[in-house]
């Protein structure tokens, strides 16, 4: 069923272990020694799409698509071996018509080109029918298999935003009435009350989640979960709530001044009626920490996920553009409000936050390394163009690509 | 920052050439899986061949083959439809007993092969043998049965948030075993939080002797009740042997408007009666309502079903003859889309539960020549379907039809039958 993720083709066909991600990395590694440069080129890659996405004036839902897509190819082929660049510009196009939103070819083209050029990739074809062509080996690698579940949906689902009309991002219509077959997300009582703007953090750590792999490793709704742990662990508007529901498990601790009602973040003063309607409705709080264990979720595995996150957002600290920081930050959404990003931020938390109980410690994978040289777009861009070049030449040295000139001319079509 | 300009000096000028041979190699050909053993029909999107696996099974499958674009006589990449994307990536999601189930795709030499279990009869079929071969009415272990199984595919797509929007008797499909199969999901789409309105993807959805009254009013939003009511259509029709609002359709004009569907409307008006707000609150809204302010009023009681004034019930005397069938089918053919009979209640109807039930196999108290003859494929001259194509002027007479592709049965490859009594409607005006 379309409406149900465990029936879906991205439950039995495209979430894979770790071991299917490093054997689709095997080719790509003979040529690479840092195996962290698949890391920042993940960010690389989900950065373009991003961009390009906007430019095209998508909505997020269907820049999650496209970033799938361009996961599942690659999951399938090397880097070396293919451009990435007009495989981006596929995903874009193929995306669109499957979340409904079609664009034109043509804008694709021209959107892609313009993001490329002012990387330095030059060679991106101006032709229709170079990108179309692209779409038609896309479609095949992509096993035809259009329809994918975002953890945007389960975070809608879980704060009771199912209808779209709570969220300005996934705004329109909902067709009304709609026959509410069962959702794999339990009977929708009872939902977790989140600030407007903590949901909105949710939202956008999930927009950011794309620059990584873990859509091909972890269902959504595990990524939602653990982008929603991450929020409340540190999103400002979470800590009173989260540390009242704490004081009322534990007592002897109560305290008084903690309990009280928290001003407003500085940035939301005077924010629409909506939130402190919101906020009223928010007395007396909610047990957060009692809701999330409430769920029917492996804690272990959104453990998992969190540190996941956290890793990558220590990993993107390390991304600067030198060139094209305006463009290509205003591309992303900001991260520096989302939390306190850094080793040392993430250390400090974990050890002294309340709802360490329920998250297993977070080691940073990159803690106990040494500090990593700051990484821009453009030296990116050049390793991924130096380990295609030699497999390119090995290619040629080896065995030289078949250029099936007679097998084209024999693959007339017996069926017309 | 530095362009690497300079680098590309090395790059071979497509760097995806090795890729693409790769691919090419490991490709396996339509050819080598299938032996095409005849044509079954044709349409808009391209044309739907019988072919048997050579996998060693020998079964028997209908590869529906989209037209490749074509610049001049150069086929050439273009883009693949919308509607191409949308057929399959339903299909890679579904499986139901009563939906037709897709095998695989082949991407192949810049055309789409989709392949389906084949399916021997649709009711399109079983209508005309009915009403010409057979000249009597449909029996009712049959059409029950029939109904049934519809409802239950259906059931199961709007579960899954699809709705189909083109279900019509060439469209729903039977198989050998009588086990009734939904096909065509070219136009269906996923409901599921749309991010446009769905109005704003297809301009015009359903054929025209199937559309529900809230599109025929020009709604802007519409859901899964679209559906139900073109099932009411269906078994009416399989009830009569013939389309139960048979309406001239308005042709789009140039200008990309769609036209207000005045016949269609006044063929639903004069059977199930002019609406008014009490039955259908949200009427007076819709963008058509000053226009069907102008029409006669045909009188309404679907409430008083003994009331001579009830046509549908006329109707259902005389064609049906069941109450509890009647009832059905004027809960499916209510006029507000929010209240309209769902499938799920349309399945729990007590008209199920009286004898004769539905059976598994809806042929199973048939012998003989009342099972409807297999499906005809012919093995003309492919290439001058797609010169008919290209000039659907008028259509053939009406002789011409029994032994060639009905030039009106686009939507699906389910479509031949021995005769030909009226000619359809198109699917809908591709804007």
């Amino acid at each position: 069923m379309a409406a149900d993720f465990w029936s879906s083709s991205h439950h039995k066909r495209w979430i894979v272990d770790r071991a299917a991600l490093k054997q689709a990395r095997a080719e790509d590694m003979r040529y690479v020694k840092d195996p962290l440069f698949f890391d920042l080129f993940n960010i690389f890659t989900g950065n373009l799409i991003a961009r390009i996405c906007k430019k095209l004036g998508f909505r997020q839902r269907v820049t999650a698509t496209a970033s799938v897509f361009f996961r599942r190819f690659y999951l399938k082929n090397s880097y070396c071996e293919t451009d990435p660049f007009i495989v981006i510009a596929a995903c874009c196009y193929v995306a669109a018509k499957a979340e409904e939103f079609p664009v034109h070819i043509k804008t694709v083209i021209n959107e892609s080109r313009s993001a490329f050029s002012r990387l330095g990739v030059k060679n991106f074809p101006t032709d229709n029918s170079k990108l179309a062509e692209m779409e038609f080996y896309l479609v095949s690698d992509l096993e035809c298999d259009f329809v994918v579940f975002h953890p945007y949906r389960t975070l809608m689902a879980i704060c009771g935003k199912e209808g779209g009309k709570g969220s300005d991002q996934e705004a329109g219509e909902h067709g009304f009435g709609v026959n509410d077959g069962p959702r794999y997300w339990g009977t929708g009582e009872g939902k977790l009350l989140l600030q407007e703007s903590a949901f909105q953090n949710v939202w956008l750590i999930i927009n950011d989640l794309y620059r990584t792999e873990l859509c091909l490793i972890y269902p959504p709704h595990l990524i939602a979960i653990g982008a929603l742990m991450v929020t409340l662990a540190y999103h400002t508007s979470m800590k009173p709530i989260i540390q009242q529901a704490h004081n009322e498990r534990t007592p002897s601790n109560s305290n008084k001044l903690q309990s009280s009602p928290q001003p407003r973040r500085s940035g939301r003063t005077g924010h629409s009626e909506k939130e402190k309607e919101k906020e009223k409705d928010k007395k007396p709080p909610q047990d957060v920490i009692g809701f999330l264990a409430g769920l029917n979720v492996s804690m272990s595995a959104v453990g998992t996920v969190v540190q996941e996150i956290l890793s990558f957002y220590t990993l993107w600290d390390l991304f600067t553009d030198e060139k094209n920081q305006d463009t290509f930050k205003s591309a992303q959404p900001s991260t520096s409000n989302l939390l306190s990003r850094g080793t040392a931020g993430v250390k400090r938390d974990a050890s002294g936050n309340p709802i360490q109980e329920t998250l297993p410690p977070a080691p940073i994978d990159f803690a106990n390394e040494p500090p990593r040289e700051p990484v821009s777009a453009a030296s990116i861009l050049q390793a991924f163009v130096k380990m295609r070049e030699a497999r390119m030449a090995d290619l040629a040295n080896q065995r030289p690509p078949p250029v099936n000139k007679m097998l084209e001319k024999t693959q007339n079509m017996n069926i017309d | 920052m530095t362009t690497i300009e300079g680098d590309t000096n090395g790059w071979q000028p497509d760097p995806m050439r090795y890729y693409r041979s790769k691919r090419d190699a490991a490709h396996q050909k339509v050819a080598s899986k299938y032996k095409i053993v005849g044509f079954i029909s044709s349409g808009t999107y391209g044309r739907v061949y019988k072919a048997i696996s050579k996998d060693g099974t020998e079964s028997v499958h209908a590869i529906k083959k989209f037209k490749p674009d074509k610049e001049g006589d150069v086929v050439t990449y273009t883009g693949i439809s919308q509607s191409a994307i949308r057929e399959i990536a339903l299909n890679r999601e579904i499986s139901h007993e009563n939906v037709v189930a897709m095998r695989e795709v082949i991407l192949e030499e810049k055309s789409i092969y989709m392949v389906f279990e084949y399916a021997e009869h649709d009711f399109l079929q079983v209508i005309h043998h009915h009403a010409q071969t057979l000249r009597t009415p449909i029996s009712m272990p049959v059409l029950k049965s029939l109904t049934y199984q519809l409802l239950n595919g259906l059931l199961y797509l709007h579960e899954a948030h699809i709705i189909h929007r083109d279900l019509k008797p060439a469209n729903i499909l039977i198989n050998s075993s009588g086990t009734v199969k939904i096909g065509d999901l070219g136009l269906a789409r996923i409901t599921y939080q749309p991010l446009q309105p769905l109005f704003a993807g297809d301009k015009v959805v359903v054929t025209i002797w199937y559309r529900a009254p809230e599109l025929l009013m020009g709604a802007r939003h519409y859901h899964w009740a679209v559906d139900t009511w073109a099932v009411g259509c269906v078994v009416a029709e399989l009830a009569s042997l013939r389309p139960i609002f048979k309406g001239e359709e308005v042709k789009m004009d140039g200008k990309k408007n769609v036209p207000f569907q005045r016949d269609q409307l006044i063929k639903v008006f004069e059977v199930v009666g002019t609406p008014d707000e009490k039955d259908w609150p949200g009427f007076v809204d819709m963008p058509e309502y000053q226009s069907v302010k102008k029409l006669d009023r045909w009188a309404n009681c679907p409430m008083a079903t003994t009331l001579p004034t009830n046509r549908l019930s006329q109707w259902c005397n005389s064609k049906l003859r069941a109450q509890l069938g009647y009832d059905l089918l004027q809960q499916l053919f209510t006029y507000d889309p929010d209240k309209r009979l769902r499938c799920r209640e349309a399945l729990m109807h007590k008209w199920f539960e009286e004898d004769p039930k539905p059976t598994r196999n809806a042929f199973s108290s048939l012998q003989g020549h009342h099972i409807p003859p297999h499906r005809r494929i012919t093995q003309e001259d492919t290439q001058s379907i797609v010169q008919t194509q290209a000039h659907p002027a008028a259509p053939p007479p009406m002789h011409a039809l029994s032994h060639s592709v009905l030039p009106a049965s686009g939507a699906s490859f389910a479509s031949l039958s021995g005769g030909q009594q009226t000619v359809r409607p198109k699917k809908r005006a591709r804007v």
